[in-house]
């Protein structure tokens, strides 16, 4: 008995370990790869363990005139983006979330609902016209109305995750902060905001992650390469007949490994944001 | 309406501005863009339904709504049914783990580009690592252009877009299941349940509702696929990977036929609704009740 129960608890831990390894498989081999030299990668030559660890990819995307030639820019262009996305979202998804959460009026459900409901349309499809809203105002081609997109994107979505958060909050606590003479505003700010923090760093960061790997709009709207993203940047070489892997792999590595720091931390609570929102 | 009403319309204003200007406009927008003939977004002449009459004869239109729903109804198929095996074995006390659920998140959170680069490299004919390690235990023989053949690109796209779910959807059945106590098992153990009508009269009706929301979910992720398509294959080779939404792209960013792309674009905005419509009615309450 105690021995067909410990063959059962092996078969278990095996079968979680093959199912992790699939799940993170692709990744490392895409960061093994990138520190083999680039005629091994051009060979089909690449070992888990490199053989002769090299930087070689890495220091051309900072210092050489080939191949992904803006790269710090590139950098620097995501983090503005995804900076600035991050703290618009997570206002107006606060604002929102609050409001949904803490107000009663004619239509509050089917709004709520509307938050979601919205990503239902691929935002290709919209693509067409909101280059034309950009355009008129004069938008094109700059960071601004990529973060307006940006945000547009990530916070109906905050808005919803938001809601389930004030939700949890007990209206007593901004009651009784009334009664001592806070304001509506008051109470807002010193009160619930702060008891609400966690959720809304799970917005920002939200928001920071979709606007850091968002590709398309930034393809249709940015046209210099000053202004462009990452995924916008490495992409540029994905089309191109012959494809130098070595540099890519370095820049897809550094473009991801980033974004798992970020939000690795906040993994966690994430989910449990998106899993109250969902069966609540 | 009173003030307090007012009062917290007010605070929805900004997401309700950024809707509207993003979503609802643009979709009024191309609904009236497709009844109109464009030479490179300038002289717009009103045309009726000739974009429609043209899209209805078009076969690369046929092949996108075809591959849409294959790749839609194959996906969601997948996507829930494998995520629903694996957190039943994955369901025991020590999966608590944390590192073992963040590491599930990665593939969720990873940008379509990064899945693009990164399918391409592992799927690469020849120096890709899935072609040498099924060529060296034997099970092919030539080595398989999983992304450039007619056959393959397809199957090989919904795998990878289903590879990429899969964590994701087991950690979100994973916690329906937690929500049942251990003892409602042995219960009904004691009481002469077989696995299967522990599954039927326990299991599914627990984990009902996060299904119901899965099912959305898994559409929305699998339909509004663009950009990973696009980076990889850009629909090709011969349609074989055109879908709707990289059809729309197509048509409207590299050969500027505004009105067709609306017109894709509205069919499929108006399929949408009645799908979304036809959704919150039937299986959206149960997750309320809840």
């Amino acid at each position: 008995m105690a021995t067909s129960k410990s063959i059962k608890r092996i078969l278990i831990y095996a079968a979680v370990c093959i199912f992790l390894f699939v799940c993170v498989f692709p990744f490392a081999w895409v960061l093994t790869g990138s520190f083999h030299n680039v005629s091994q990668i051009m060979k089909g030559q690449v070992h888990w363990i490199p053989r002769e660890p090299t930087l070689e990819n890495y220091i051309p995307l900072f210092f050489s005139k080939m191949g992904i030639k803006n790269f710090p820019i590139y950098i620097l262009n995501s983090l503005i983006i995804g900076c600035a996305t991050a703290v618009l979202s997570s206002i107006v998804a606060a604002l929102g979330g609050y409001g949904l959460s803490r107000y009663d009026f004619y239509g509050k459900d089917a709004l709520s609902r509307m938050m979601l409901f919205i990503y239902v349309f691929p935002v290709v499809l919209l693509a067409l016209p909101i280059n034309d809203t950009m355009a008129w105002m004069r938008l094109v081609n700059s960071r601004l109305g990529i973060i307006l997109i940006h945000t547009a994107l990530a916070a109906p979505f905050c808005t919803w995750l938001l809601r389930s958060f004030f939700d949890s909050i007990p209206k007593e606590i901004e009651e009784s902060a009334a009664v001592d003479g806070a304001n509506k505003i008051q109470a807002l700010m010193r009160i619930v905001l702060p008891l609400a923090a966690p959720g809304v760093l799970v917005a920002a960061v939200y928001s920071l992650v979709s606007s850091w790997g968002e590709y398309m709009f930034a393809s249709i709207l940015i046209s210099s390469d000053s202004l462009k993203t990452l995924p916008l940047g490495i992409a540029m070489y994905t089309s191109e007949q012959y494809i130098e892997w070595g540099q890519m792999l370095g820049g897809t590595v550094l473009t991801f490994v980033p974004l798992l720091l970020i939000f690795m931390p906040l993994s966690k609570r994430f989910l449990q944001g998106f899993i109250e929102g969902a069966i609540k | 309406m009173d003030k307090k009403q007012l009062t917290g319309l007010l605070y929805l204003a900004p997401v309700l501005i950024l809707i509207i200007a993003f979503f609802l406009y643009p979709s009024i927008s191309i609904i009236k863009t497709s009844f109109y003939q464009t030479r490179y977004g300038i002289n717009f002449t009103f045309v009726g339904l000739k974009n429609y009459r043209i899209l209805f004869g078009d076969e690369v239109f046929h092949a996108s709504l075809i591959n849409s729903l294959i790749w839609t109804v194959t996906g969601l198929i997948l996507q829930l049914t494998i995520p629903t095996g694996t957190a039943l074995l994955l369901n025991q006390r020590f999966f608590g783990n944390t590192a073992a659920r963040a590491a599930m998140l990665v593939p969720w959170i990873t940008p379509s580009v990064i899945i693009a680069i990164m399918a391409r490299w592992i799927l690469e004919p020849e120096l890709g690592m899935l072609n040498d390690v099924l060529l060296k235990i034997g099970l092919i023989h030539n080595p398989i252009n999983f992304l450039g053949s007619l056959n393959a690109a397809l199957p090989t796209l919904i795998l990878t877009q289903t590879w990429q779910f899969i964590p994701f959807g087991t950690l979100l059945i994973l916690a329906a299941l937690q929500t049942i106590p251990r003892d409602l098992y042995d219960a009904m153990k004691v009481d002469g349940a077989g696995p299967f009508q522990l599954l039927r009269y326990l299991i599914l009706p627990k984990i009902g509702p996060m299904i119901g929301f899965m099912v959305f979910l898994a559409f929305v992720w699998n339909f509004n696929v663009f950009d990973k398509i696009w980076l990889t294959t850009q629909g090709g080779p011969v349609n074989a990977t055109m879908t709707l939404p990289v059809m729309v792209y197509k048509r409207a960013f590299k050969t500027f036929r505004l009105g067709q792309s609306s017109a894709v674009g509205t069919i499929t905005v108006v399929g949408l609704i009645v799908l979304g419509i036809i959704y919150f009615k039937y299986l959206w309450k149960p997750i309320k009740q809840e």
